[in-house]
């Protein structure tokens, strides 16, 4: 094999590398953009039919993307998959589910020991630094994943709300009724069902996903215990 | 973050929420100027393609004659204008005027209009 040719395959070999150890982040990403391309094309779609129904002007895809109607329907359901992480992280440290891959064992619930958690003194040397830390920035790095999904959550629900309003009050204007308020809109129907409908749909996956992985499995998934393992075994993934 | 930017596209898309607010409240202004002047051919120009439409069918005639012979009532000064997307609102002294945004700028889809509790506003003119 020539040197070029050598180096040819190191770099395939590397190309490949990269592909296979990012193979879940990279396919969920592109199948994201694949997913809200089309919501944007069905969205632009449903609300130029209204418009035209109205004796409108039809909207450009462009002016769609940024418009309050897409946002408002991306926002809304941003904000229930951020709040479902941010549950099942929170949740899963104080409460159990006997015989779930998604619960760890059942005497271990609560935030557990340093020990446990390689933190402070128990710290090893690959650990991240502020795991070794005593202080504020080890209480931090403890809980930043919840902090970021919550955060997160707020921060989608917020924009939710602001793009719901407007939203809102485009159609009240076409249907020749008076704009509300922020505040007002926190409080109105449409507000609570875009969200509860969100969050039902979100919890309901949860629970299932908790107490069906009791019983069934999924050959080679680190969602699913191992096909063998049996019913009662808690907190292992295959 | 995330706000900001929904925010910042949202605002930038087609001109900042100034911008649209003052093409529209100038937009009501011309509508008033024309309706008061009784300048028809002009007012005629100035409403949405749907609701001239609608104007012609009621009067079973053109557009000129129609709002000649149904004089809308003055209606002042304008007050506040709220503008949500291609959508907007002016209230003036004595009336409410409906607007939306086409190509050639913001057209009046509605006019002569007055409350009516949490249903729609009952218009003099409007359109679909």
């Amino acid at each position: 094999m020539s040197r070029d040719g050598g180096a040819d395959h190191r770099g395939r070999g590397r190309a490949r590398g990269f592909l296979y150890d990012n193979g879940l982040g990279l396919a969920f990403g592109a199948a994201f953009v694949l997913a809200i391309t089309g919501q944007a094309i069905a969205g632009r779609a449903e609300f130029n039919s209204e418009l035209i129904t109205d004796g409108l002007q039809p909207m450009g895809f462009l002016a769609y993307l940024t418009s309050s109607d897409f946002a408002v329907d991306v926002t809304e359901n941003w904000q229930s998959e951020y709040l479902q992480f941010f549950l099942y992280i929170s949740v899963t440290v104080w409460l159990v589910q006997r015989g779930s891959p998604e619960s760890k064992p059942v005497d271990k619930a609560g935030p557990e020991s340093d020990h446990d958690q390689l933190t402070g003194e128990h710290a090893r040397p690959d650990s991240p630094r502020w795991a070794a830390a005593r202080d504020w920035r080890q209480a931090v790095y403890s809980h930043s994943l919840g902090l970021v999904m919550g955060t997160v959550f707020l921060l989608c629900w917020f924009s939710q709300s602001v793009t719901g309003v407007a939203s809102y009050n485009e159609r009240q204007l076409r249907q020749l009724q008076d704009p509300i308020g922020w505040a007002e809109y926190l409080g109105r129907a449409e507000f609570w069902s875009r969200t509860l409908q969100n969050w039902q749909s979100e919890l309901l996956a949860v629970a299932s996903m908790a107490v069906l992985s009791i019983y069934l499995r999924q050959r080679g998934s680190p969602e699913s215990k191992p096909v063998g393992a049996s019913h009662s075994t808690t907190g292992v993934e295959g | 973050m995330l706000t900001g930017l929904v925010l910042a596209v949202t605002a930038t898309a087609c001109g900042s929420p100034h911008e649209r607010r003052d093409d529209a409240h100038a937009a009501a202004v011309r509508f008033e100027q024309a309706l008061g002047a009784g300048r028809t051919a002009v007012l005629c120009a100035a409403l949405a393609p749907g609701t001239r439409e609608e104007v012609e069918q009621s009067a079973e005639g053109p557009c000129d004659r129609a709002v000649e012979r149904d004089k809308l009532p003055a209606g002042g000064a304008v007050r506040h204008v709220d503008v949500y997307g291609d959508q907007a609102q002016a209230v003036l002294e004595h009336d409410t005027v409906f607007l939306a945004h086409f190509d050639d700028g913001w057209k009046v889809t509605a006019a002569g209009c007055e409350p009516h509790g949490e249903e729609p506003y009952q218009c003099e003119i409007k359109g679909r």
